[in-house]
């Protein structure tokens, strides 16, 4: 009917209309197609572009290559700290005094130098806005030395591993001035006073190879780069690090919409590894289950018998299947790539007979166990389901039935840090790449109080963790938490279960981009590839 | 008092109607922010543990820090007070995650919400009543059908599976439409009027932003519009319908008119009433459901920052959503009712 054609020509425009839209598309893109700019799609944990404040991989990753830190790590190399802002630290016998040099080169973005009073209020502002990075510097005092442009740092107890808390973009050293004029404060009372985070938003104060230029935390970060560097130019002028979701991440990056994807699976790879560079690598974060020891808690988890079947019975091979390739198994607790970490073989192995006679000899029969995991988040790509369900038909093999019991990530942080799970898988991401970031899993400590393993129980441990926290030779430090971490997987709650995979891929009109595990990569690193 | 009560009966009844659901409406808003604040404490879960890190919400003086910066150290009633107090003034708090001021982040978020959901439903309307009309004029014939089944699987496909589809074919297979996000990247957006950058761009006279916000704008679009077509669809085709079994119809027909001005003068002016309800409830649904379209578009809207501050369990932001979710619903029915009386003559408000 004649009417019916009116409405399909009314369609039929609407259509066009939509299309014609679309044609734009070619214009659109070729303007994005900046051979300057250098654009990477990560899915933003991003709070806060203070460096004072923040504590998420995003803002590490943004802030790196804007705010310059007194030392720093080249590539992928986590175990040696570099010069950066200073020379590499004079450490004094005691692990108590650390003396850094200042580079006279060194300034800020806008050209004036970065002085010992920037240093000092940078890293007090730190310590005294109490946000999420302070720690770093727990009992930590800074002072000028007793040479131009010499800091030196002391601390109240023996802390070999206070230089690799260093290199963390959190203690990036900002423009005194410029900050106290906007509201910024590195006083004692900085908590209630210091008003600069909304500033820090705005511009950056940093002496990096970067500036902010543009700090939406919803959808991209742009960073320009510092026509003022005092040291080698980057290759980029402009970086855009766009907030994408995993599934869209591949497809931009296989269309040159993005030249970096830094969020993908172990099987998004496949489908890429031919048009991209592709890494898949282990992360830092470990990923670790433990029994607890409270017997109030569970008098079933407490026991010690119990919780040597429960290692035993444990396929980590298949675990590590499911966490996908490039995920790996730490030998304990520490991970692969830092110093003092433990050979996979050190961990403990399946061993179904075994698990069945130590279940024996706790004297439980048919126990039964709840293992607790989170449900709504995953750990890059790996589901805690998939993990828990593999245990628990490990677990039934020798004779414990485990129900499981999912809860949300908001919920399960309030339990296992009250230490009130008796069984659950759970993940502890390094705060700084030292092993003793890792010492809280000792009796007593924090970590190890959350599985219920008080202070006393291990005296032998407890008296090695001592050893390893002051001891400065790089030698007998390693050595001293090898023997830390073998005695940790044989008397302690805690099995270290996987490593995941990080998993990225980068165009190839780049050169190949590594991965570090405190900054995901480093941007200021990045080139096109040679011709 | 019988002095207001005349000067309230003598203002206009369309006048008396707004100020009525105003009234209602600053009540319901109450009524919101004392829900979602009693539903935030509820929840299990600290804020504490969700927005510091591992060693900071372990150490009691950044706890105690954190708690007194967000007002969480101080009795509830005296929480709600407060918020009263300072929503009075405009003031709906400071969100934990994004460390600003909460109405700062809503000017931000809420217009590309905006701007996404007002290009949808002008594309759902533009094809769910052209569908719906057809449908209605071919009735049980073969276009009938095919609308049928387009409308069912519009309504039945899951969103965001549907989101990903359009972006795998139209942008990586096809590379007829953008990548992610409201402009290319590291592109500057207009200078700021509406936050809408479609408006924007063309309140500034900024051509090439236009035509780049634009081009980004269409799949989302389309895609948050495929649920709203097939549901106006369906409320177009019943509704033309009952008009076209009309008497003044058949009575339009029997006195020779085109069948053109039949179907849109006399059978579409009645039918729109029921259209326009549709309608406005479907705009008031997409603005407060655009997350999933929102997340795999990477559109910075208030469904990413609503999702964002449940997880972190961000209560100021989360009130600070409902009560806009809030307003949106209200302004949308009050908009709806005032057209409906404006279609139908036999609709008097007051």
């Amino acid at each position: 009917m004649m009417d019916a054609r009116r409405v399909s020509r009314l369609l039929s425009v609407g259509m066009a209309a939509a299309l014609a839209s679309s044609a734009l598309m070619p214009i659109a893109q070729a303007m994005a197609q900046d051979a300057g700019t250098l654009v990477v799609d990560t899915a933003f944990q991003l709070k806060t572009a203070d460096p004072a404040r923040e504590f998420e991989p995003t803002a590490n990753l943004i802030l790196h290559p804007v705010y310059e830190t007194l030392v720093t790590f080249k590539g992928s190399d986590l175990t040696k700290v570099e010069p950066s802002l200073s020379e590499a630290p004079v450490v004094s016998a005691d692990a108590k005094t650390f003396t850094f040099q200042l580079n006279p080169a060194a300034k800020f973005s806008d050209g004036s130098p970065v002085t010992v009073d920037d240093v000092i209020f940078s890293l007090n502002r730190v310590k005294n806005v109490k946000g999420s990075p302070s720690f770093l510097l727990d009992g930590v005092t800074v002072s000028k030395g007793s040479k131009e442009g010499e800091v030196v740092l002391t601390t109240e107890q023996p802390d070999p591993g206070l230089p690799y808390k260093l290199a963390n973009p959190a203690v990036g050293i900002v423009n005194a001035k410029v900050v106290t004029a906007n509201q910024g404060s590195a006083a004692a009372d900085a908590d209630k006073t210091d008003r600069a985070d909304a500033f820090f938003a705005t511009t950056s104060v940093g002496s990096g190879p970067y500036v902010l230029e543009k700090f939406d935390m919803a959808a991209e970060v742009v960073l320009k780069r510092n026509d003022a560097y005092w040291g080698e130019k980057p290759k980029y002028e402009q970086i855009v690090i766009r907030n994408v979701e995993t599934s869209a991440q591949q497809m931009n990056v296989m269309r040159d919409d993005s030249q970096i994807a830094l969020d993908l699976r172990p099987d998004q790879l496949d489908a890429i590894k031919d048009a991209a560079y592709t890494i898949s690598v282990p992360s830092a974060d470990v990923v670790f289950m433990f029994t607890n020891s409270n017997a109030d808690i569970s008098p079933v988890a407490a026991n010690s018998d119990f919780q040597t079947a429960v290692r035993l019975a444990i396929d980590y091979d298949g675990i590590v299947n499911i966490a996908g390739e490039g995920a790996v198994r730490p030998g304990s607790i520490i991970p692969t790539m830092f110093a003092g970490s433990l050979p996979t073989s050190e961990g403990p192995t399946r061993d179904v007979e075994a698990a069945k006679a130590a279940l024996a000899k706790s004297g439980i029969k048919d126990p039964t166990i709840e293992l607790t995991y989170v449900s709504d988040i995953t750990k890059n790509g790996v589901s805690f389901a998939d993990v828990a369900a593999k245990m628990q038909s490990d677990l039934k093999d020798v004779g414990i039935t485990a129900t499981l019991k999912p809860s949300p990530v908001s919920t399960f942080l309030d339990d296992y840090r009250a230490g009130t799970l008796p069984f659950t898988i759970v993940w502890w991401g390094p705060d700084f790449p030292d092993p003793s970031d890792y010492l809280l899993f000792g009796p007593g400590e924090k970590v190890g109080l959350r599985a219920g393993w008080k202070a006393g129980s291990s005296p032998a441990i407890t008296e090695i963790a001592k050893k390893a926290a002051v001891e400065i030779d790089q030698t007998t430090r390693t050595k001293l938490y090898d023997e830390w971490q073998k005695k940790l997987n044989a008397e302690g709650p805690f099995t270290g279960l996987f490593q995941p995979a990080f998993s990225m891929a980068s165009s190839k009109t780049l050169e190949p981009v590594e991965y570090n595990a405190m900054w995901t990569i480093d941007l200021t690193a990045i080139s096109p590839a040679k011709q | 008092m019988s002095y207001l009560r005349t000067s309230w009966y003598a203002l206009p009844n369309l006048l008396r109607f707004v100020l009525r659901r105003l009234f209602v409406g600053v009540l319901l808003c109450l009524g919101v922010t004392l829900i979602s604040f009693i539903l935030t404490q509820v929840v299990p879960g600290d804020p504490v543990s969700a927005n510091l890190g591992d060693r900071a919400a372990s150490d009691p003086v950044i706890v105690a820090v954190f708690r007194e910066r967000y007002g969480l150290d101080k009795p509830l009633p005296e929480q709600y007070a407060l918020y009263l107090q300072r929503l009075v003034q405009g003031d709906l708090g400071e969100s934990q995650q994004t460390h600003r001021p909460v109405t700062t982040d809503l000017g931000q978020y809420l217009p590309a919400t905006i701007e996404l959901a007002s290009a949808a439903m002008i594309l759902a309307l533009v094809f769910g009543i052209a569908l719906g009309v057809i449908a209605a004029i071919k009735r049980d014939g073969w276009p009938d059908q095919l609308i049928r089944i387009i409308s069912l699987a519009g309504v039945s496909v899951p969103t965001f599976w549907l989101a990903l589809v359009t972006l795998y074919v139209f942008f990586f297979k096809l590379g007829i439409a953008p990548g992610v996000g409201r402009l290319n990247p590291g592109g500057k957006a207009p200078p700021a009027i509406t936050n809408m950058f479609t408006i924007d761009s063309l309140l500034t006279g900024q051509w090439a932003t236009f035509s780049t916000a634009i081009s980004h704008i269409v799949l989302p679009a389309l895609v948050l519009a495929i649920y709203t077509v097939g549901s106006i669809t369906r409320f177009t085709r019943a509704a033309m319908l009952e008009s076209l079994n009309q008497d003044y119809v058949r009575s339009a027909r029997a006195k020779g008119l085109p069948e053109r001005t039949v179907i849109l003068r006399h059978a579409m002016r009645p039918a729109l009433a029921a259209i326009v309800t549709v309608a406005g409830m479907a705009f008031g649904r997409m603005l407060s459901g655009t997350v999933l379209v929102e997340s795999v578009f990477s559109w910075p809207g208030i469904g990413q920052y609503a999702y964002k501050s449940a997880l972190a369990l961000d209560l100021r932001a989360i009130m600070g959503v409902s009560l806009v979710v809030a307003v949106i619903y209200i302004v949308v029915n009050m908009a709806v009712d005032l057209i409906y009386a404006l279609i139908d003559p036999r609709i008097r408000l007051g």
